[in-house]
């Protein structure tokens, strides 16, 4: 068969460039381009060796079959060694003789491995693509200026909740967002996209095809060529979920920040170093700082070493053994002024449940202890003075009763009795009984007067002069006692006081200083009076008999109580004075010893 | 009438030295009635009775508010000499203080004496005022 003529031919065949093989009826391999040869790793051919075609392509099972069938055929098969995988594409076609009959098969081969990979890679980018879209959920859509084409994808679809074979216009896919500002904007994005080329990303509510209202971010891209828009692409995802979760964490914390700004405590986060993490407005305000003044603080830097010390041993406590503190009261002192709170420290925990600081809420109770200690005071000054009551109602009582007693007895002898000198001298006693009560009312007179009247108005007094007065008084029993006095007030003091009470009070002290002088030494009195903002002290001192205070101390301004026998003590003196110093707001106490002498020191009250 | 040897009354107060006394004169007949002014007076004049061997008061009258020293002052400087002979103390007082009504009942346990509260005004002097009575019997 083979001729010289053919062997020219299958010459040209071995040089053609596309690779190329000539098969006889049979399927045998008659011969083929080198490049042929070369995929199929062939040796050149010759009549010897007999390459029967469907050996190379044993993938191709029904090859037999179709060539037989004497039409045209393409198949895609692969050769694998070793180091690669390639990929081809044989073209077979029936081979004529000048009479058109079937000779044989012409087969053509292309290397398309580097289709099939990129094929591949492009089915992996898609799948890619798909997954991602699916994943996160994000759809895209690709608008044709040119065509007025919407595309969307699945995703995107689904997103609207519309079938998959729904297919948008620019028009009905902008009715999908909630009318009003969402559509508008949408709408004006969309037209900016296309006329100035402006990319766009922002957030709006869809209306699904079910009525749905959702939260989806949208972008929008221009493909721009040659300065001229050829289409848009872009992204649409569903954020609701998200959306409103945020929107809910966002009214937690809302509510949170209003909540613990607007209470009336001062709130604080402290780190485990006990720095301050967050402040409420209440705190701030206390500092008068602004949260990221006081942030990073402890409170080393912001009160003295010795107060910042017992506040970090509570957060210590409180941190270490996680016991919370409630309700202890602390005090603070901040540029000089003093703050009572009710602080309660209470251990703060991460989110795995450990230790990471503590919470801390104090409640300024400053007004509250002010308002206590008024009361207290109050309760002090009422208690007292009801003390005083009771006490007064016993001396009237016991007074009065001795005298009516006195009365009824002397009155039960008057009756019985006949004898006209003894019932002379019952009335005598009667009289001396009488005089007795109405002293006693006249002195009882003078205290009610000091404790019930309004208080009688006190005026600035002139000390020195008022105590020159009192003595040009008592000139003639200090005359008369040889007394001595040693005046060192010194001029122009004022005192705050009621005019009569004073001449009273002096009066009253320097003729006891007088009455009760040691019979063996020349009485030597010493008056001084210093003078401070809110009192004035007036000491009278004695060299007097002095008095046994541990005796008599809690007597010594009683009513009608004498400690000496001596003429004219009647025990109501320093009764009178002592109540006339106190309804002025000022007190009066004594020292003494005896055989030494006796001072009292007496304090004006001088604020109002 | 029963004859009393001693009788104190310790009062300040004129008037009712000069009722006790009255009384007295119908209730008794005693020939050394001594008034003092003060606790302090008393006392001194008991101790002086005790160191010359003198007869005890048998009976005394005693106020409660005294200048220098009063009835309850008196009454402890009294507890504290060893009087051999029981003193019948009449406590007289127009004091209506549950005060001084308790500090009698805390001192009639502690006084080895027979003390009886008095609230004035008293009228009479009955004879289990002069006389102690006999417990025992």
């Amino acid at each position: 068969m083979k001729s010289l003529e053919r062997v020219n031919q299958f010459y040209l065949l071995k040089q053609l460039p596309k690779a190329t093989a000539l098969l006889c009826k049979k399927g045998i391999l008659l011969d083929a381009s080198c490049s042929w040869l070369g995929i199929f790793s062939l040796p050149p051919q010759n009549e010897t060796i007999d390459t029967k075609v469907f050996q190379l392509y044993p993938e191709i099972s029904n090859l037999k079959k179709k060539l037989k069938e004497q039409k045209p055929f393409t198949v895609h098969h692969k050769i694998e060694n070793t180091r690669e995988t390639r990929h081809f594409k044989s073209y077979f076609a029936p081979w004529f003789d000048e009479k058109e009959n079937v000779i044989g098969t012409i087969i053509q081969t292309d290397d398309i491995t580097s289709e099939v990979e990129k094929e591949e890679q492009l089915n992996w980018l898609t799948n890619v693509l798909e997954t991602k879209v699916e994943v996160s959920k994000t759809g895209w859509w690709e608008y044709s200026v040119e065509k007025d084409e919407l595309l969307w994808c699945k995703e995107t679809k689904r997103i609207h909740q519309v079938p998959d074979c729904y297919e948008p216009t620019t028009i009905e896919a902008i009715d999908f967002y909630k009318i009003g500002y969402c559509q508008n904007k949408v709408s004006m994005l969309f037209h900016k996209a296309i006329a100035n080329h402006q990319p766009y990303d922002t957030k709006v509510m869809l209306v699904t095809f079910t009525g749905e209202e959702r939260w989806v971010r949208i972008t929008g891209k221009p493909f721009v060529k040659d300065g001229k828009i050829s289409k848009v692409f872009g992204t649409i995802k569903d954020i609701h979920d998200k959306e409103i979760a945020e929107t809910r964490v966002k009214e937690h914390q809302q509510l949170l920040s209003t909540l613990v700004d607007s209470l009336p405590l001062n709130v604080y986060v402290k780190d485990l170093e006990s720095r301050k993490v967050l402040v409420n407005k209440g705190e701030c305000n206390y500092f008068s700082k602004n949260a990221d003044e006081l942030i990073g603080k402890s409170d080393f830097d912001l009160y003295k070493d010795k107060e910042a010390q017992i506040s970090r041993n509570e957060d210590i406590q409180v941190m270490k053994h996680l016991t919370p503190m409630i309700g202890k009261e602390t005090v603070s002192k901040l540029n000089g002024k003093t703050t009572y709170f009710l602080t309660s420290k209470i251990p703060y925990f991460d989110l795995e449940g450990k230790v990471c600081g503590l919470i801390g809420m104090s409640l300024d109770i400053t007004s509250l202890k002010k308002k206590e200690e008024q009361l207290r005071n109050l309760i002090t000054v009422t208690s007292r003075q009801n003390q005083k009551l009771i006490s007064f109602a016993h001396i009237v009582s016991h007074n009065l009763r001795s005298h009516s007693a006195n009365f009824s007895m002397l009155l039960e002898f008057l009756k019985a009795e006949k004898d006209m000198e003894e019932r002379k001298q019952i009335i005598t006693m009667l009289n001396r009984a009488s005089d007795n009560l109405l002293e006693t009312m006249e002195n009882l007179n003078q205290v009610v007067d000091i404790n019930t009247k309004s208080p009688e108005i006190k005026k600035p007094i002139d000390l020195k002069y008022t105590i020159s007065q009192a003595l040009y008084n008592l000139s003639d029993y200090l005359k008369s006692n040889d007394a001595q006095i040693i005046n060192n007030v010194a001029e122009n003091i004022e005192v705050s006081c009621v005019p009569s009470y004073l001449d009273s009070i002096i009066g009253n002290l320097i003729s006891n200083a007088v009455k009760y002088k040691n019979p063996d030494r020349t009485p030597i009195i010493t008056i001084n009076a210093i003078k401070s903002k809110e009192k004035l002290l007036l000491s009278i001192s004695d060299n007097g008999m002095g008095i046994d205070l541990n005796k008599h101390g809690d007597k010594i301004f009683g009513m009608y109580k004498t400690f000496h026998k001596r003429k004219g003590a009647k025990g109501f003196g320093l009764y009178l004075i002592k109540n006339q110093i106190e309804a002025m707001g000022g007190s009066i106490t004594v020292q003494s010893e005896v055989d030494k002498g006796t001072t009292f020191n007496v304090y004006f009250n001088e604020e109002n | 009438m029963k004859k009393i040897s001693c009788i104190f009354i310790v009062d300040d107060d004129p008037i009712t030295v000069f009722g006790i006394k009255k009384m007295l004169n119908s209730a008794t007949s005693c020939d050394d009635i001594q008034i003092f002014q003060n606790g302090l007076e008393a006392f001194h004049a008991i101790k002086d009775r005790q160191a010359k061997g003198m007869n005890m008061p048998e009976v005394i009258f005693l106020d409660i508010n005294m200048p220098i020293m009063d009835g309850w002052d008196f009454l402890d400087e009294l507890i504290s000499l060893d009087i051999k002979k029981q003193i019948i103390i009449n406590l007289i007082t127009s004091s209506i203080d549950p005060l001084d009504y308790e500090k009698w009942n805390t001192f009639k346990d502690k006084c080895p004496h027979p003390l009886k509260f008095k609230n004035k005004p008293i009228f009479k002097i009955e004879t289990n005022d002069l006389v102690c009575m006999d417990v025992a019997s």
